[in-house]
């Protein structure tokens, strides 16, 4: 019999207005309809499958994302929440996604993509956010890429079940 | 003394609280009842208990699954390619459902039984890699090209009509479909509610336009703008503001984000809050726009007409709490506008 782990940290991230808060929100069963835009962080505690999440929803303004680094300490993952219907954004979002994989503390986080909002008519899929975002080109990480609605809440459980399995599977393996 | 009317009754549970004391065999029978149907579904719940969570159920199904996955590896057939990509495509999978199996059977095994698992999981992984590296070597990657044309995108090559915007060469999706407006000058324009409803619409690079946009985008951009007026009818996420001089833009919008905006004038309903960033000279004032419809658009977008904090701004380049940012300001009434010039018309 083991203690119940702790997911030490898990990160939320992404460009402003990609649902990162709406997801955590929706997650945890609360009200979705009257979020502002993210001043700072958000930090969370949940409970899941009998796991302890500590997750951080960074806030995605420019101004923000140079103090994003200063809190990777410990990450055992990574959500990077895109919206799917901003086709302007994507190559920012490339960018911004591999810049941040190249952090050293971040060293063999695994990493969760939400290909968010595709409950609308205008998203891209989730295979051609994957294309965009080039992620066959991400080696240092496990990464998976899961298409979702943070609105309808379809699909989060099975992106955070599947970030949590390969989480566990490394963290039981060091032990 | 109702915290103890409330305890009675838990302790009865049976609901008969009042009637126990006179109608003493009634209760006796329930009670019996009672205790035979918890004693049985024990039995039940034992049984299927007892199955699932024994270690000796544990170690031989995963030996099975083990041994069945090793076999997969070392037996099949790889010299076609497909089939071989199908055949490492099922292990993968299996070897998913194997781990999923240990990491939920966890709680019940001990550290031992859990390690060796966790060997026998990693020795499966490294040859079904081994395996994968052997029979399918990684192929180059062929869209690096094309990415380098989809970060040109943005640059003024922007087409005006989604028709011809969704002509610009073979780059990866991107900006297909881009609904909106780009490079114009001194021309009005207009969209109807049917080609905008819950789209990405995105107005970039006007120079002294008026904008109407009678309908309810899901978000709207509206970026490199100079003296235009922009109105736009009940966006249902947010509203991206970047790089706007001189304008004035009347919204409805769940979230507004303005970014590196100097010297304009926001007439807002925004039912979380409006934030700014890098901005001087921004003006608020409450959203007094209307058009035949404007009350179905809102059910639409799913905004509450009601809530509007135009008033609520957070600066991001000032978190002094107590002292007001600068860098914005509040329309004083007697300045509002409260009609609008009738530029074409809601179909």
């Amino acid at each position: 019999m083991t203690d119940h782990p702790i997911i030490q940290a898990d990160r939320q991230n992404g460009l402003d207005n990609a649902g990162k808060t709406t997801i955590l929100k929706k997650f945890n069963g609360e009200d979705v309809s009257t979020i502002s835009p993210t001043l700072g962080f958000n930090i969370v505690t949940l409970e899941h499958r009998g796991f302890k999440l500590n997750i951080w929803d960074v806030g995605g303004q420019k101004s923000l994302r140079s103090y994003w680094r200063n809190y990777f300490e410990s990450t055992d993952g990574l959500v990077w929440v895109v919206d799917s219907a901003d086709r302007l954004r994507l190559e920012d979002c490339r960018k911004e996604l591999s810049t941040l994989l190249l952090e050293e503390r971040l060293a063999g986080a695994t990493l969760l993509v939400f290909a968010n909002k595709q409950d609308l008519p205008g998203s891209l899929s989730k295979d051609a956010i994957r294309e965009v975002l080039a992620l066959d080109d991400i080696k240092t990480h496990h990464w998976c890429i899961v298409g979702c609605s943070a609105v309808t809440g379809e699909n989060l459980l099975t992106g955070v079940d599947w970030l949590l399995d390969d989480i566990a599977a490394r963290i039981f393996t060091a032990d | 003394m109702a915290a103890l009317g409330v305890e009675v009754y838990v302790a009865n549970e049976d609901g008969e609280t009042n009637t126990a004391v006179n109608v003493p065999e009634s209760v006796l029978r329930r009670d019996q009842a009672r205790l035979e149907e918890a004693e049985r579904r024990r039995n039940v719940k034992e049984k299927q208990a007892v199955k699932e969570e024994k270690s000796d159920f544990f170690t031989s199904t995963f030996n099975a699954e083990k041994t069945a996955v090793e076999e997969m590896l070392s037996s099949s057939n790889y010299s076609d390619r497909d089939k071989a990509a199908k055949t490492l495509e099922e292990v993968t999978v299996r070897i998913q459902h194997l781990q999923k199996f240990l990491n939920d059977s966890i709680m019940f095994l001990t550290q031992y039984e859990i390690r060796q698992a966790q060997a026998s999981m990693q020795k499966l992984q490294s040859s079904l890699a081994e395996k994968r590296e052997a029979v399918l070597p990684k192929k180059k990657f062929a869209f690096r090209s094309r990415n380098a044309g989809a970060s040109k995108q943005p640059e003024p090559s922007q087409q005006t009509t989604d028709k011809s915007a969704s002509g610009v060469g073979g780059t990866v999706a991107v900006d297909v479909n881009q609904c909106g407006f780009s490079n114009a000058e001194n021309e009005v324009l207009i969209k109807q509610a049917e080609e905008i409803q819950q789209r990405d619409v995105l107005l970039s690079h006007l120079t002294n336009c008026k904008v109407r946009l009678y309908g309810c985008p899901s978000t709207l951009h509206i970026k490199n703008v100079r003296s235009c007026e922009i109105l736009c009818g009940p966006v249902s996420s947010s509203v991206f503001v970047d790089q706007c001089t001189g304008s004035t833009l009347v919204l409805s919008c769940q979230q507004l984000r303005t970014h590196n905006t100097t010297a304009t004038q926001i007439y807002v309903h925004v039912t979380s809050r409006a934030i700014i960033e890098d901005c001087l000279g921004v003006r608020f004032a409450p959203f007094t726009w209307t058009y035949p419809g404007i009350q179905d658009h809102y059910k639409v977008a799913g905004l509450d007409p009601d809530r509007n904090n135009w008033r609520d701004v957070d600066d991001f380049n000032w978190l002094a709490a107590g002292t007001p940012s600068p860098n914005w300001t509040v329309i004083p009434e007697t300045e509002r506008i409260c009609s609008w010039d009738s530029v074409g018309s809601p179909s």
